[in-house]
Order: C-alpha cells, then structure tokens, then sequence
C-alpha cells in the first residue's frame, strides 16, 4: 500500500499486541503533510490498534452496563439495593480495569510513535549532516557551471549551428520536447494537496520541524495518559472506599435484625441473681 | 473506484516511478563525457590520420560531445557526490565541457585545449629543440 511506511511486525500474540514501525526509505522520503496520516493508518491495521479499538467497544458497553445498573439501584430498595449496589462496585471495578489495560496500551502506541518519530528526526539530521564543507563548494561549483551553460547555451547553439556542428542531435530535439512536459508534471506535483508543505499554525514549515512537533505532541500525550493513570487510581481508591461502606451497612443491617440480646453486659445480668 | 482498486493503482504507480529515469538518474554521464572527449583530443593530435578524415571525425565527435556535456550538467544524480572524479570535472569547467567552452569563447576545441593545459603558440614559438 502506498501510504504504509512500515510494516509492523506479526510476531506478537494477541494477548500482547504490538506495533513495531520502522523508519523505512519511503517513510523518509514522504512528504511531512502525509506522515502523520501514514503513521495513524500503519497503526490502526496493527494489532495494537485493533486491540486499542476493541477496548473502546467494550468500554463503551461497560459505561452502559454502569449506567443502567445506577439507574437500577435508585429505583431499589433492600435487599434487591445491596444486591445492586455490590454488582455496581463490581461493575466498576471491571470498568477501571479495562480503562486501565486501554492507557497501557495507549502509552505502548505512544512509545511506538515516539521511537520511530526520534528515528525518523535522526535520518533527517544525518542527512543534514552529510552536507560537509567540501561537498558544499562542490555544490556551488556545479550550481555555477549550471549557471554558466545556462546563459550562455543559445548563444553557443547559434555558433554551432553556423559551424554546422550543429546540437540537433536527437537529444537535443527530445530534451526540449520532454523538458515542457516534465515542467507541466512538475506544476502539477508542486499544486498537488499531497504535497502540500506542513502547516503549525498556520505557519509553513520544514519536515524536520514538523516532525519535532509530532514528537512533542506525543510527549505531551505520554503527559496525559499519565494523569489518566492518577485519575484512575482516585477512582479505584473510591470504589474500595464505597465498598467498605457498602460492607459497614450490611453488617449493621444484619445486627439489627438479629434477635440475640446482648448478654455481655453485668446489669443485664443483675436480674438472674436477685430471687424472686 | 474501490478501495482495493485505489490501492492496486497506487502500488502499480510505485512500481512505476521505481522503473522510471526519474529516480536516480542514467549512471556514467561523465564517464561517457571523459571517454568521448579523450577520442576526440586523440583525433585532434593522432599524426596518422589525413586531414579530411580529422575533420569528418571531429565533427561526428563534436556533436556527440556537445550532448554529452549537456547530459552531465544536467545530470541530477552527480549533484553533490564527492568524489575526485566529479570534482575534478566541475573544477576544471573549461576542460570537461570543452566544446561549449571553446564556442562560448569564440576559439576552437584545440586551442581552448591546450590553453587550457598550459601550450599557447608563445610558449611553443619560445621553446628549443633539444636532447634530453
């Protein structure tokens, strides 16, 4: 496929899904507009993202189970309550675990992502480095000796035309012909949406910003998946709060009800004692 | 348009592009340059050859080398490779691309040649014969 710049590997199992790009020829060579989507496609045919995708579905069922059970237990009363409210904590704490197994998983994309972005950053920096010194003056002699067969060709032509070392070779015929449609392809490259060069805020910029900005979004959703992982943990401390009370009302549900007096103390003693 | 479809035709658009000139482009421009321009300054000085056939076979060569020059400035894949070869070859502007030189300059390949190498009619006229 063409926009798939890496194939992630089939080797785990479902019960760990993994995504393993990795910075291919192609994934470098894309234009930066395309990454992002290209990554985000890779990984959503990855089992890893499958297994993200399944767990919102089942979170999402779960979330309704929550609702209706809650909507159940104000509708209750005494023993069908407890009953209710005890397959509620339960519900819940089911809940927490599947949110729980979807942020792991979530953080393991993340990682992915900001492995193979870091990977990808490297590439375009050894690239850049690669421009030393000495092959920079060779650029610029070539940029100059272009320069120089540029503006002085036609005059050149005519001289060779009159020479009658003429340059209307068959090459020269065809180049002309094959440069206007290589320009027209060109035109139509530069215009096309896929090319487009990557936008942040409305600002034009280079693949190697753009691609520090991917980083820092996934560090800053790395950031979030970890404040997720606080607030799931206040919600499980609660559900062990909820089920504390939960137990303290039953047990003094089931003393009240009981009809053993209490024999323990002395004065409830006094009257076996005294004759009558 | 299927989405199989759109899939088939962008991978047959990459294998395309994979076989096409546009990637690197056509090896050994300049060898093919350096190769035609040493026949031709062969020609240019072989004794052998009568006059006639110098001037029938530095035509042909000429106007192979005028292409072959344009091929190699034109040549995207030499852009930037580093090596002694390519250097050397824009280094020496004059001497690489000879015909276009020589003719931008109004003198002929010969000359423009040996100028180039350091034998005006100067430095011809002023020297001795002797034994060495």
């Amino acid at each position: 496929m063409l926009a798939v710049p890496a194939n992630a590997s089939a080797k785990s199992s479902a019960a760990d899904p993994s995504w393993r790009p990795e910075v291919s020829e192609r994934l470098v060579k894309l234009p930066a507009a395309y990454l992002k989507k290209s990554l985000d496609r890779d990984f959503a045919q990855s089992e890893l993202g499958v297994a993200i995708e399944d767990l919102g579905d089942e979170i999402g069922f779960k979330s309704q189970t929550l609702s209706d059970l809650q909507g159940a237990i104000g509708k209750s009363d005494g023993e069908v309550r407890i009953e209710l409210r005890h397959q509620f904590l339960a519900e819940k704490r089911a809940y927490l675990e599947l949110v729980s197994n979807k942020h792991a998983l979530r953080r393991k994309h993340v990682v992915a992502k900001k492995r193979v972005l870091e990977a990808l950053i490297q590439r375009l920096v050894q690239d850049e480095l690669a421009m030393t010194p000495a092959r920079q003056k060779l650029i610029e002699t070539q940029v100059n000796a272009s320069q120089r067969f540029e503006a002085t060709m036609s005059a050149v032509d005519v001289k060779l035309l009159a020479t009658s070392a003429a340059p209307n070779s068959r090459y020269s015929r065809e180049y002309g012909k094959n440069l206007t449609a290589m320009e027209t392809l060109i035109r139509a490259i530069d215009d096309h949406p896929m090319n487009a060069q990557p936008v942040i805020e409305g600002q034009v910029v280079t693949k190697g910003d753009y691609v520090r900005q991917l980083i820092a979004d996934t560090d800053a959703e790395i950031a979030l998946i970890q404040q997720g992982e606080m607030i799931l943990g206040y919600m499980a401390k609660l559900i062990a709060l909820d089920a504390t009370k939960l137990s303290e009302q039953v047990a003094d549900a089931e003393r009240i009800d009981s009809d053993v007096t209490d024999r323990t103390s002395l004065t409830s003693a006094v009257d076996i004692f005294i004759a009558k | 348009m299927t989405k199989l479809t759109l899939c088939a035709c962008a991978a047959a658009a990459c294998v395309a592009i994979g076989l096409s000139p546009i990637g690197p482009a056509q090896a050994g421009t300049l060898e093919n340059l350096e190769r035609e321009r040493a026949i031709f300054i062969d020609t240019l000085l072989d004794p052998d050859v009568t006059p006639m056939e110098r001037i029938e076979k530095v035509r042909i060569s000429k106007r192979r080398l005028v292409d072959l020059e344009r091929m190699v400035l034109r040549d995207k894949s030499l852009t930037g490779r580093n090596t002694p070869t390519v250097r050397r070859a824009f280094e020496n502007y004059d001497l690489t691309f000879l015909v276009n030189a020589s003719t931008e300059r109004n003198v002929s390949a010969i000359d423009a040649w040996l100028a180039e190498i350091g034998i005006t009619t100067q430095s011809l006229m002023s020297a001795k014969i002797g034994r060495r």
